[in-house]
């Protein structure tokens, strides 16, 4: 089920993103549902359950920003724990990347070797 | 779907939240529609690319349930979570059922023997120097304050337990978000 894989990926790395892109500059939820909407396919109501989330668990904080049309916009911003989740998930990302890149360009006679050392 | 339609299935799955509550998540969708607005997008598209209204409303509603019973640990906050991540349909009841029962069923039996090892304590201290103890009354009174010690050990142990199993459940059922469910059903990856 690729579409199984693909969503499941997703999810994964999607707290990851947010955190990103916060780290780049404050946001609000539009935005930052826009951008992640285009990049990886999120459906961007989305966004809405998991800043609640990441705000339940400390990583963001929110404060208002008046508009000049309209009511005044919810921005969202990291926390120093947040930070710290940042650059966390961010080297774990990194090393899972690079371990499922190496099994990925392992030759196949190589992969047929290890198993038969596996097996005897 | 239109912005007001959008908001109404919306609001009809949030109820059961405090309404400050639901407020709050009710202007967040709004505001957001003010945003496509200005965005140039029409209600009809930026509704199709918000999701199904239904299911983001469980999703809230299980996330209102988990924040609760973080902030105050508490008997009906555990019962809240429960009941909106049953909600959620994150966690297959019929599947768990066979697991979750015999834990429940332990964690009572444990619980009330706890309290049982407890009156059978106080019944020691208080009885037992006066009925022919082994060991004289002295013994009596220390084994009764053991015994009840024991008692409390057991019914602490059992909450501690419980709190941990609640908090494996919220946990659980937060891998379980289907939060990019909608965007591909609409096959928008």
């Amino acid at each position: 089920m690729p579409e199984h894989i693909d969503t499941q990926l997703k999810k994964g790395v999607l707290t990851l993103c947010v955190l990103t892109l916060l780290n780049r500059r404050d946001g609000y939820a539009y935005d930052i549902a826009a951008d992640l909407s285009k990049a990886i396919g999120m459906g961007e109501g989305t966004i809405y359950p998991l800043m609640r989330r990441m705000q339940t668990d400390g990583l963001v904080e929110t404060y208002l920003v008046e508009s000049a049309a309209g009511p005044s916009r919810k921005y969202y911003r990291l926390t120093a724990a947040g930070r710290r989740a940042l650059e966390a998930q961010t080297a774990e990302w990194r090393t899972f990347a690079d371990a499922v890149e190496a099994v990925l360009a392992e030759p196949a006679a190589a992969t047929a070797e290890t198993k038969g050392e596996l097996t005897q | 779907m239109t912005r007001a339609e959008f908001i109404s299935r919306l609001k009809r799955g949030l109820v059961g939240l405090s309404a400050p509550a639901a407020d709050e998540i009710v202007q967040d969708y709004e505001a957001h529609f003010d945003a496509g607005a200005a965005d140039g997008r029409s209600e009809a598209e930026v509704a199709e690319a918000l999701g199904d209204p239904d299911r983001l409303a469980r999703e809230l509603r299980a996330e209102a349930g988990a924040r609760a019973w973080n902030q105050q640990p508490g008997a009906s906050s555990a019962a809240g979570a429960i009941f909106a991540i049953i909600g959620l349909g994150a966690i297959d009841i019929l599947i768990l059922l066979p697991i979750v029962l015999p834990v429940f069923g332990s964690l009572i039996a444990v619980l009330v023997s706890g309290i049982g090892v407890f009156l059978a304590g106080g019944f020691t201290l208080v009885a037992g120097p006066f009925l022919d103890f082994p060991g004289g009354p002295a013994t009596a009174l220390l084994a009764g304050v053991g015994i009840m010690g024991l008692g409390v050990f057991m019914t602490a142990l059992c909450a501690v337990f419980v709190k941990w199993l609640i908090d494996a459940t919220v946990w659980y059922a937060r891998l379980h978000y289907r939060v990019l469910k909608p965007a591909l059903d609409q096959g928008r990856i």
